[in-house]
């Protein structure tokens, strides 16, 4: 078993996070992380309050164990779902894209553990002290909304700004990566790439089959220009979008371009137009599984390289 | 003043000339991100020895520097 500040902070198995992926992380997915020994997390994306109250329901119905909720604090919906998880004492809340600040009262006299995605030191400095339970150090190997540094490069630098227990996230896949993490001074980690393929997941076959024929140089990062890049899989919307970035386009038809291409993706299976978020670890993903398994395979794995790294002690 | 001091961190940060650093100049035009908006707080705390608390976006250099002067009491 591996036991560490963040299975004591949280009641979970294993210090795992399934992280909070738009049109995909929903109430199903959630509970059948948290059912299978991990936080399960639901997306409250752009939704609106009853979206989220309705997915809480569902991963509710399906599990008695904590799960998460992910406040995309860019939401134009970020007050009415803020309310939410709150009125319906959700355990853990994870917040990206900023500061939640202005939610912090309220979600800790709810009870709530609340948990920011960071992607720099200074951003951990200044969310660290703010009532957080703990910080989710998010490299840019990730998909969906990345930033710059590398998980191994911003993992030790957020482990030595801040006293809180530090979770990982972007670029792992297996046992392997969080062997790594924890090395790095982690305490947990959050995948999302992985959890695209568990049988759970309902996001259409096509997204499915992308990341199964995806490899190691599949992703892409777009939207710099707008100041927020996401990484996605190479498709035809997002070769379209890397172009068109650095021509004479306005920023108003680049956001145009981008509108509804999440939901395209994950539900209609759309391989012209979708957006097909994923991290560079996609090239890993080999195989569907139950969530259940997918977590027990990467710490048995996690295990036994942590047991066996004596040998290189002479 | 906090003006001048995130002015002289921004052209710091960006390279670019003090004097084009206006009170309605936005971060996104002067190519400030949030992140290094977020590394520009954390060391004008540290030269002005006081805790900032962001709870709005700031869109503009001016509206940052007022709203550490209110902090500032």
């Amino acid at each position: 078993m591996i036991k560490t500040a963040l299975t004591e902070l949280i009641p979970i198995e294993y210090p795992i996070f399934q992280g909070g992926m738009a049109w995909i992380a929903d109430g199903k997915l959630a509970a059948a992380v948290s059912n299978g020994g991990g936080l399960g997390i639901i997306a409250a994306m752009n939704a609106d309050a009853d979206y989220l109250r309705q997915q809480i329901a569902v991963a509710r119905s399906l599990t008695d164990k904590p799960f998460g909720v992910n406040i995309m604090l860019m939401s134009p919906n970020a007050d009415a779902v803020a309310q939410v998880v709150a009125d319906e004492k959700v355990a853990v809340i994870t917040t990206g894209a900023g500061n939640p600040a202005k939610y912090m009262d309220l979600w800790q006299q709810a009870g709530a553990c609340v948990i920011p995605v960071v992607a720099s030191v200074a951003m951990a400095k200044m969310l660290g002290r703010s009532g957080a339970a703990a910080l989710i150090a998010e490299g840019g190997e990730s998909g969906g909304h990345v930033g710059d540094t590398t998980t191994m490069a911003l993992v030790p630098q957020v482990c030595d700004a801040t006293t809180l227990p530090v979770i990982a996230a972007g670029g792992i896949a297996d046992g392997r990566g969080v062997a790594a993490a924890l090395m790095l001074g982690a305490c947990g980690v959050q995948l999302g790439t992985r959890f695209l393929l568990a049988e759970e997941c309902s996001i259409h076959t096509n997204y499915k089959e992308k990341v199964l024929k995806a490899t190691d140089i599949s992703t892409i990062i777009t939207g710099k220009r707008l100041g927020h890049p996401v990484r996605s899989l190479k498709s035809p919307f997002s070769n379209a979008v890397f172009k068109l970035e650095y021509s004479q386009i306005s920023d108003a038809e680049l956001e145009e371009m981008a509108r509804d291409t999440l939901r395209l993706a994950a539900v209609e299976g759309d391989m012209q137009k979708g957006c097909f978020l994923a991290g560079q670890v996609a090239g890993m993903v080999k195989k569907s599984q139950p969530a259940r398994q997918i977590i027990q395979e990467i710490f048995d794995e996690a295990e036994l390289i942590l047991k066996g790294v004596n040998r290189w002690i002479k | 003043m906090v003006f001048e001091k995130i002015a002289a961190l921004i052209a710091d940060h960006v390279g670019c000339d003090i004097a084009d650093i206006k009170a309605e100049s936005t971060f996104e035009a002067l190519g400030i991100d949030s992140l290094d908006t977020a590394e520009m707080v954390i060391e004008l705390e540290e030269e002005l020895g006081i805790e900032i608390q962001l709870k709005e976006k700031m869109e503009t250099v001016g509206q940052l520097a007022k709203y550490i002067e209110s902090q500032k009491g």
